[in-house]
């Protein structure tokens, strides 16, 4: 993700105008809302991709008349949701009533996810957007930090030109950087009025 | 109140670290599909909706066009308002009927974006070839109607499958 990217609204004003461009970077930024989702739905991989197929043909469909210009991730991840939903329904009628031409259920203990989908989504997309808006510098060293499997601290402090004790600082004031960035702010102050 | 996800640090970085992960492992062809899904926009068409497959009986008409079923011949009905469209579909070529006849284009139009067109003659005839793979839908611009668009269907599975 390039730090000075331009807004969904954007995007969308420029898609409706038939710039195709603008539409790739929507779906290159939307796109982990969508795949998200339906990963914690416990869809298949096929399921996956007719869900991810349907969405996206929807959102071609539609943008020309979406109230709110800056509305995708949102849109996004409550029609992927219900589109998960009713592949899942499909699904269970199918293998009630015996016609299972294609076995496509998740494993029951699949569906049932820990926290909700669409919350973790919009998370997910909340952090990716305020990271994309912290400092160069940050950005390197909470991706260094937030590596499976961690970085150590020499390659960190090689790898930025800051001394092994400087990281821990780093960390805390980017971390806070990241806190405050519109993106994660808008979303901590809804989850704390309604909580 | 208990600590939120946000306030601690290493909470923080865990969703920082899930969050980023989830971007990276969205495959590149997810993103492709997206990406051709462009080709939809501005499409402005009524909708023809299946109304008779002789694959399925009526009991099961709701779960048509979720998967192909192999069958050498197989007739489609689709109808919308102003239209019916017939299909027949034979081991290499969907054959055509509109209802009521008139001339006009026929456009298969595939989820990953391909557009394959074919002419209706003056009979309101056309055909398909060969039998397209994937999902597909059938989009008729037939002269002096409103255009008509079809339910995805899926007669072959895709190519790669």
């Amino acid at each position: 993700m390039i730090p000075d990217e331009p807004p969904p609204s954007s995007l969308v004003t420029r898609a409706r105008n038939r710039d195709e461009r603008a539409w790739d970077m929507l779906v290159e930024r939307c796109a982990p809302i969508v795949w998200s989702i339906c990963r914690r739905h416990g869809l298949s991989r096929q399921d996956t991709d007719d869900v991810g197929q349907s969405v996206w043909l929807r959102l071609a469909e539609r943008i020309d008349t979406l109230r709110e210009p800056s509305a995708p991730p949102g849109w996004l991840a409550a029609t992927t949701h219900n589109e998960c939903r009713e592949v899942l329904r499909v699904a269970r009628q199918r293998s009630a009533s015996g016609y299972s031409s294609s076995p496509r259920a998740a494993p029951d203990g699949q569906l049932v996810p820990a926290e909700h989908p669409l919350v973790i989504a919009e998370r997910d997309a909340a952090l990716r957007e305020a990271f994309a808006t912290l400092s160069p510098r940050c950005q390197r060293l909470l991706a260094m930090l937030a590596a499976d499997p961690p970085v150590p601290s020499t390659e960190i402090s090689t790898t930025l030109g800051i001394a092994v004790g400087d990281i821990e600082p780093g960390r805390r004031g980017c971390l806070d950087a990241l806190r405050h960035c519109p993106a994660l702010a808008e979303l901590i102050s809804g989850e704390t009025r309604t909580p | 109140m208990a600590q939120q996800w946000w306030q601690d640090d290493d909470q923080l970085l865990g969703a920082l670290a899930e969050a980023l992960g989830s971007e990276r492992n969205v495959p590149a062809e997810f993103i492709a599909m997206g990406k051709a899904a462009f080709a939809w926009h501005g499409i402005d068409a009524e909708l023809a909706t299946l109304s008779y497959d002789s694959v399925l009986d009526g009991a099961e008409l709701e779960l048509a066009g979720v998967r192909s079923e192999p069958a050498s011949l197989r007739y489609l009905t689709f109808t919308s308002r102003e239209l019916t469209l017939e299909i027949e579909v034979t081991d290499d070529a969907i054959l055509g009927q509109l209802v009521p006849p008139g001339p006009g284009r026929m456009e298969v139009r595939t989820a990953d974006g391909t557009v394959v067109t074919a002419v209706i003659d003056q009979g309101g005839g056309f055909t398909i070839r060969p039998v397209p793979r994937g999902s597909f839908r059938l989009y008729c611009h037939a002269a002096s109607r409103t255009s008509v668009l079809t339910n995805w269907l899926m007669l072959q599975d895709p190519p790669g499958d």
